[in-house]
């Protein structure tokens, strides 16, 4: 069905206004970012900078420790997404194919877990890490953004494994195959996309994290994760502005890209994800 | 042939000692960084402790934590701040997020990169979507004091975060910032499901483009509707990143929400057993409310 030119005319319109408008702190923080220190504080506000200084992120990143934080960030999230991914994997496919007792049990603690408040399972998580000594270390965090990730996890691996037929590993297991070297050879090929949009979802959360992080790693300075970096610059006597914008764009960096150009996937995963 | 193993995973019982086998790595990580905290954790809620070190001996059990938090009027504070941000959030979250869903579902050129800018903060880390919001509400050179000035809705410049309902106010707007993109994705993916069929036949009944909305488009997308509604407010009901790194809770604890309070007490003043009450109170509610919601659930959400 054809619509008309004049609601064709209205839906752009429509569409470019509320993506600007929505899009528009995004374009802030990069305009701050680019902008001459002197000119953040004219009036009226300049919406594009007579001279950008795109040299910026290179400034910031050898006045600070920008690099050394992603590559935190970057551990810990990896760290935690290997961990998770791992134990979800197992007990996701033990939770679409097997019937074990204690099995749904299992699974609707895993689903009461997702509503764990972070900021009570982090006072336990303190009094046990700091027990065993690993107060500032990346293993905490590692740890505690496990606690985050594994219930959405292995609740979107089980939906993942429901949905390929159990035909496959059974000709697999004719064949020969043992029903461990099935899940490994047969279903995981299989099951990629699902295992992307899991893992990239779990990334997702663990960069995003800053409760764990402030907790954790405040005194250990050279294991400060990127939002933990970013806030304590914020909180400096000085704010500068546009250093901690340029700072900021390089930290929401990687999640940029992956949400462009991994979308969908990653949609995929959330989605998923929410419905079990 | 036979396989060697005697596993038939069509039959209807599959119990076989590899289902437990997969299933322990799971459970004995859930069980040492979940399970075995969320009981330290109601451990200390029940002992008067102002230092978490489990190598110390434990303090008699005790109910003040509860008793005081009752009576406390902070704690009702922090209810009270809880539960306005979770309304007016979510509610404005579902309204932006379902209107930009509903508009990048049309069919148009140039619709996928609409509906990735349409869902763009959600990439967005909290903090640093704090950053940008934090900056545009300074008071001496930020942007929004201008516009509003511009636009004639105040007359000076205003101090957001030292005023509890400017402070509050810029809370909202940058928690409904960070949350409405997951409304919106959801509600797409909703969207996308309703089969194009059910259109048609309203069409050809005379339906128009209002009624299509009211009878077809909303009663399909109740289901995901009460599930992401319901991720939604515990997302803001828990949220703590935004409004520690915003406002810190404050001023005058006028965005202390429960979250901020647990935290605070817990490692600004080390009351370790009192905040920890805290927190399980806040689960209980967060599990009550959910199950209330979604009627028989979790297995939904």
């Amino acid at each position: 069905m054809r619509s008309r030119p004049v609601d064709r005319f209205f839906l752009y319109a429509a569409v470019v206004i509320v993506c600007a408008f929505l899009v528009f702190p995004i374009y802030w923080l990069l305009i701050t970012a680019i902008s001459p220190p002197d000119q953040l504080r004219a009036l009226p506000p300049r919406f594009w900078p007579e001279t950008p200084r795109w040299d910026v992120f290179g400034q910031i990143m050898r006045e600070r420790p920008i690099l050394l934080w992603l590559t935190n960030s970057t551990l810990a999230a990896v760290g935690s997404v290997v961990l998770s991914m791992t134990v979800s994997v197992l007990a996701g496919y033990s939770l679409s194919r097997f019937k074990v007792r204690g099995g749904q049990s299992l699974g609707l603690f895993i689903l009461t877990a997702k509503m764990l408040p972070a900021t009570l399972l982090v006072i336990p998580l303190f009094g046990i890490f700091r027990t065993v000594d690993l107060i500032g270390s990346l293993w905490s965090i590692i740890l505690a953004h496990a606690t985050l990730i594994i219930p959405f996890t292995t609740w979107m691996m089980k939906g993942y494994f429901d949905t390929i037929p159990r035909e496959l590993e059974q000709a697999a297991m004719v064949d020969g195959c043992s029903p461990f070297g099935a899940l490994v050879r047969v279903i995981l090929p299989v099951s990629a996309p699902g295992l992307a949009a899991t893992a990239l979802y779990g990334f997702v959360l663990s960069w995003s994290d800053y409760a764990y992080a402030r907790t954790f790693l405040t005194n250990a300075q050279t294991n400060w994760t990127a939002n933990l970096g970013i806030t304590t610059m914020k909180g400096e006597y000085i704010s500068n502005w546009g250093d901690i914008s340029a700072a900021s764009i390089l930290v929401a960096l990687p999640i940029l890209l992956i949400y462009l150009f991994l979308e969908r996937y990653l949609v995929g995963g959330l989605t998923a994800g929410a419905e079990k | 042939m036979k396989s060697r193993f005697s596993l038939d995973l069509a039959r209807p019982s599959r119990r076989h000692w590899l289902g437990y086998l997969l299933l322990a790595p799971a459970v004995i990580l859930i069980g040492l960084i979940i399970v075995y905290p969320l009981f330290v954790s109601i451990d200390l809620s029940f002992q008067n402790v102002n230092i978490a070190r489990l190598d110390q001996p434990r303090r008699p059990f005790t109910i003040a934590n509860y008793e005081r938090l009752f009576t406390s009027p902070d704690f009702w504070n922090a209810v009270w701040v809880t539960l306005k941000l979770v309304v007016i959030v979510s509610l404005f979250c579902f309204l932006i997020g379902l209107g930009t869903a509903l508009l990048v579902n049309n069919k148009f050129k140039g619709r996928s990169l609409a509906r990735l800018l349409v869902a763009l903060p959600w990439a967005i880390p909290e903090v640093i979507a704090v950053v940008i919001f934090a900056w545009m509400f300074d008071s001496s050179f930020g942007l929004m004091n201008w516009v509003f000035i511009t636009i004639g809705l105040i007359d000076t410049t205003v101090n957001w975060f030292s005023s509890p309902n400017a402070a509050f106010f810029v809370v909202c707007v940058t928690m409904i910032w960070k949350g409405y993109p997951f409304v919106s994705i959801m509600m797409l993916a909703g969207l996308q499901s309703i089969p194009e069929d059910f259109y048609n036949a309203a069409r050809v009944d005379g339906a128009n483009s209002w009624q299509r909305l009211i009878n077809i488009t909303i009663p399909s997308l109740m289901p995901v509707l009460g599930v992401t509604l319901v991720l939604v407010m515990l997302w803001v009901f828990r949220d703590f990143s935004i409004i520690y790194v915003l406002t810190g809770g404050g001023p005058l604890k006028a965005t202390q929400s429960l979250s901020i309070m647990t935290y605070e007490q817990a490692f600004s003043f080390f009351r370790m057993g009192y905040a920890s009450a805290i927190g399980i109170v806040t689960l209980i509610v967060c599990v009550v409310a959910s199950r209330l919601m979604i009627g028989r659930a979790p297995d939904n959400i």
